[in-house]
């Protein structure tokens, strides 16, 4: 065990004299690194305001006494996530005990001992693991996937709208607002992107301007710009912020979802079109059972890829009045009580973004070594 | 009536490039007839243009009793008529183009239920049929990628089958096959060409030409040199053109 590990060392941390040069400079760099931080984490750090703030920073102001339309809105996402999760990868009973270890993670980093919380989140796990089970055994419900989610969408709205969207907030927020932007962007792209190659050319031309016109401004442009707009254009409408802020979001993550399809429309070859045009099939449905099919399965990877870019940009609707996962943090430690624990609050922040962001990224990669397996 | 296509002074412009020229061809029901030229004398672009795969600018065409539209008013709207005649010209080629995310099974069911509007059962049946024809029914439930070059280049076949054509264009079905398996593919041609199907067919393989064809078409540099019955061709080629080109392919 010694002898590998000093062998190993011996070839790759000090092979060559810059390398162990290098070696002796950042080895200990980052030894002293881990140390102050683990000192500060385990010794220093007082963690007590993140179970005392939990709910803020998960729902932001959304009334406690109304937390279970929240837990409805966590449980259809998990079931919306699983099922998502089991079209391309096949559900196994040795899962079961990796999900129980997310659900301990959850509990043991939001520091909750409240029992109907814990209760919930295992609620939330095993139906996550159901959505997983049921598109992994039952192929052909996988097509009901994109109607389940609008159906999903909306059940969410329903539930928690009584108490007033402008509640919305936290963690919730983040993810929801990811969510609507992830499944409404992707029809509309899809659309964009054979608007793009459409025959008539004012089709083409309109498509392209607005691919074209979302992709060279920056989001948070088009956030604001909707949000101004919008109770101008639709004022009977009196849309809540919230609204804006997803239609600002959707319409422009809709551009890139556009280009990575038609990239992979791009990677259909022609004779695929050409075998179905002499078989008589109409253009429609050449599109959508020969060609549409194809190309989704070649850029699975960057549209996972997508939803991680709109999840890590969510913070920006602070700039419509929002208050996010970042901001409702920020919110906590506006509280001259808390005004010490400035580094708890956003180690915490740090860690969930970091720990979604790198479960998005491990499903993305295999997702791409799976696809790329099966395709022949 | 009797004849299937009729081709009189068709023009094909790729650009400023003239592909095929003043091309005069009438094929009859159940004939045979099989183009060969050099790579690039335009004869997989005449095979083409039968079901539109390829717009022509000039001349006229007519297939299976429709008329192909020209270029321009292909894009004015002539879309129904090439549908029509889409239904009835089967094609296969040269890369067999099956589906890749579809089973056999379904390749095949798949024109039949969304174009003839076939329920799944009679689909199926009628599927299950051609496959036992081309000897392949025990690989129904596969995936293309899993079969041969010469086991998807019959699925292929039985795919364009399935539409019940009147005329079958094959662009040449066996040109990227391993040797061992070209033959069963000419197999299975053979056998259609003795059901009485009409065939255009591309093709190097000269063997196999003169064997089926009822008359043998050589194109070159996008025009017709000479029709021929094969063995006349073959033996005795009137075209200065045709005689070297033999020499050449028939040589090895």
């Amino acid at each position: 065990m010694i002898a590998t590990a000093l062998k190993w060392s011996r070839h790759n941390l000090f092979g060559k004299p810059f390398d162990a040069l290098l070696s002796i400079i950042v080895i200990p760099g980052v030894l002293w690194l881990i140390y102050q931080s683990l000192d500060w984490a385990l010794t220093k750090a007082q963690w007590d305001i993140i179970p005392q703030s939990l709910r803020v920073l998960m729902i932001g102001i959304f009334p406690a006494d109304q937390a279970w339309r929240a837990w409805t809105a966590v449980i259809i996402i998990a079931a919306l996530l699983g099922a998502g999760l089991g079209c391309v990868f096949a559900f196994r009973s040795r899962h079961a005990g990796f999900l129980a270890l997310v659900w301990a993670a959850a509990a043991v980093l939001t520091g909750t001992s409240d029992l109907i919380n814990l209760l919930f989140m295992a609620a939330a796990v095993a139906v996550f693991a159901g959505g997983w089970a049921v598109t992994s055994y039952i192929p052909a419900s996988r097509r009901a996937l994109m109607a389940a989610s609008f159906i999903g969408l909306i059940a969410i709205f329903a539930v928690m709208s009584p108490p007033g969207v402008g509640l919305w907030g936290g963690l919730l927020l983040s993810i929801l607002l990811t969510l609507v932007t992830a499944i409404v962007s992707l029809p509309i792209g899809i659309l964009l992107a054979f608007g793009r190659r459409s025959r008539f050319s004012s089709v083409r031309i309109i498509c392209t301007a607005y691919i074209e016109v979302m992709r060279s401004v920056p989001l948070i442009l088009v956030v604001y710009w909707i949000w101004i707009l919008m109770p101008v254009l639709a004022p009977q409408w009196n849309l809540a912020d919230v609204a804006r802020g997803m239609i600002g979001f959707t319409l422009f993550y809709s551009a890139y979802v556009a280009e990575y399809v038609r990239s992979g429309l791009q990677a259909v070859p022609r004779g695929q079109t050409e075998a179905a045009r002499s078989l008589g099939m109409s253009e429609f449905d050449i599109n959508r059972s020969i060609v549409l099919p194809q190309a989704i399965r070649v850029v699975v990877p960057p549209l996972v890829g997508n939803v991680l870019d709109i999840f890590n940009t969510a913070p920006l609707v602070f700039i419509i009045g929002l208050t996010d996962f970042l901001r409702a943090g920020q919110m906590i430690l506006a509280n001259p009580q808390y005004g010490d624990r400035t580094y708890e609050v956003y180690s915490f922040l740090f860690l969930t973004y970091f720990l979604v962001g790198s479960l998005i990224t491990y499903v993305a990669r295999k997702l791409e070594a799976h696809l790329a397996r099966g395709s022949r | 009536m009797n004849t299937i296509v009729e081709m009189k002074s068709l023009n094909k412009f790729y650009g400023s490039h003239h592909v095929l020229k003043d091309i005069d061809l009438t094929v009859a029901r159940g004939e045979v007839v099989v183009i060969i030229g050099a790579s690039g004398s335009g004869k997989s672009t005449l095979i083409r243009c039968v079901n539109g795969l390829e717009m022509y600018q000039k001349g006229s065409l007519m297939v299976d009793g429709f008329h192909m539209p020209v270029e321009a008013d292909r894009l004015l709207g002539g879309e129904r008529e090439l549908a029509a005649i889409r239904k009835g010209v089967g094609m296969v080629f040269q890369q067999f183009n099956l589906f890749p995310h579809k089973t056999v099974l379904e390749n095949i069911t798949i024109a039949p239920m969304r174009v003839r509007k076939k329920s799944k059962s009679e689909a199926e049946a009628t599927a299950l049929t051609l496959l036992d024809r081309v000897g392949l029914k025990a690989h129904a439930h596969k995936y293309p990628g899993q079969l041969s070059g010469g086991q998807q280049q019959r699925v292929a076949i039985a795919r364009s089958l399935a539409m019940g054509p009147h005329l079958m264009l094959f662009d040449e079905p066996t040109s990227a096959l391993d040797p061992e398996m070209i033959g069963e593919v000419l197999d299975v041609m053979r056998e259609l060409a003795a059901d009485g199907m009409t065939m255009m067919i591309v093709t190097h393989e000269m063997g196999f030409a003169r064997e089926v064809a009822d008359r043998i078409v050589y194109i070159d540099q996008g025009s017709i040199m000479e029709i021929g019955k094969p063995d006349e061709f073959f033996e005795n080629p009137k075209n200065e053109r045709a005689r070297s080109f033999l020499a050449r392919v028939l040589k090895h």
